[in-house]
């Protein structure tokens, strides 16, 4: 992130610099202003949906929800951590049923903990990707902006937009256990240990014994 | 069905309270006790989302967007991607309303049921705004995957264009 924030800095000052130097600093107050201006709205928004999440956990209702998809999130994050789980389990459902503002709480907590867990590059990386690349079951928004715009068929854009956010989700879920199944294949040396058939050890068995050692 | 779509919301807060006094919990002091939370996070989270966004403004003053995307728009046109909708694929992980915007702007300009204006309808729906969204979840974090956390999304948003523009060729 360093190299990315501090290359762009330097070539889109070098830009400014040759075209318009006054620009530069009234244009990084405005980015600074509009970062403002959306803090403060997701300020009011978090301020919402954490009270109605807080009801959820007092109720019951967010164990209830996570219970069902756990033993698959289990798999697919390779994590034992609880909390994290449910935190994931909650991000996802919430995010299934279209509340994203409520989607973006849960996620922050999710990483937050899995943050303390030794496989938390590959959960947090994981979790981050289904959520950037979030399955579209039903886009409102475009279909709305649609209808206004005078289309004679808005919602003929559902199937091929549900298909294409499909395959980016199940792509990158891909590419992410590839990566570090790479990478783990790579940092630690292969060591033979008798009281552990060698089929066992697989990626995430590697890892988690490298976490508990 | 806009309407359905529109009852989901208040629906699910109606069955959440309800479900909470049937379980006697105490709905005011929950909601208040959540709500006190969003204060600390968005602590966390403003100087990422500033970092991010000063940057962002930078990127299109300067006029490095606009170089990367006359560098962009012959080889998405050879890829099949139409090239009227370069300026969305740039914008739309790096701001929800700058995308909205463009997005009107090809639907209005080449009407709203042409191939490009479906092909930027996919794009759209296809990713989320990923450079708030990973400054926000990696915010605070020790361990930094955020670059490959990114660039495996961007990647998998990139070639989700190009097979939803497929999709709209053939469907």
């Amino acid at each position: 992130m360093n190299a990315i924030f501090s290359w762009i800095l330097i070539l889109s000052s070098v830009f400014l610099l040759f075209s318009n130097p006054d620009l530069f600093l009234s244009s990084a107050l405005n980015g600074s202003t509009k970062s403002a201006s959306l803090c403060l709205a997701l300020l009011s928004s978090y301020a919402l949906w954490l009270g109605l999440i807080e009801v959820w956990e007092q109720s019951g209702i967010a164990k209830k929800l996570s219970a069902l998809l756990k033993p698959i999130a289990k798999r697919i994050f390779q994590t034992q951590d609880n909390d994290a789980l449910t935190a994931i389990c909650m991000n996802l459902s919430v995010n299934m049923l279209g509340i994203g503002g409520a989607a973006t709480p849960y996620g922050i907590q999710a990483s937050k903990l899995l943050d303390k867990t030794p496989q938390a590059e590959y959960a947090s990386s994981m979790l981050f990707v289904v959520n950037a690349t979030s399955v579209q079951l039903i886009p409102t928004a475009i279909v709305g902006v649609r209808a206004s715009l005078g289309s004679c068929a808005p919602a003929d854009i559902i199937l091929p937009s549900f298909l294409a956010s499909a395959f980016s989700t199940a792509l990158g879920m891909l590419i992410v256990w590839l990566v570090f199944r790479f990478k783990e294949r790579h940092s630690t040396p292969f060591l033979p240990s008798p009281q552990h058939p060698r089929k066992k050890q697989g990626l995430f068995y590697k890892i988690k014994r490298a976490g508990t050692q | 069905m806009n309407a359905i779509f529109s009852t989901v919301i208040p629906c699910i807060f109606l069955f959440s309270f309800l479900y909470a006094l049937r379980k006697k919990v105490k709905v005011y002091e929950a909601f208040t006790d959540g709500a006190k939370g969003a204060i600390p996070l968005i602590m966390t989270v403003f100087p990422y989302i500033a970092s991010v966004m000063i940057l962002s403004e930078l990127f299109s003053v300067s006029g490095l967007e606009e170089w990367t995307l006359t560098a962009l728009r012959p080889l998405f046109s050879k890829i099949g991607v139409p090239e009227e909708i370069t300026p969305l694929i740039l914008m739309k992980p790096i701001s929800g309303n700058g995308s909205i915007a463009i997005l009107s702007d090809i639907l209005t300009t080449y009407g709203a049921d042409s191939y490009i204006s479906r092909c930027a309808c996919v794009t759209y729906g296809s990713a989320e705004t990923m450079l708030y969204m990973g400054a926000v979840y990696f915010s605070g974090l020790k361990r930094k995957s955020l670059p490959l956390a990114l660039a495996i999304s961007l990647v998998c948003f990139f070639l989700s264009v190009i097979f939803g523009c497929f999709l709209c060729k053939i469907m």
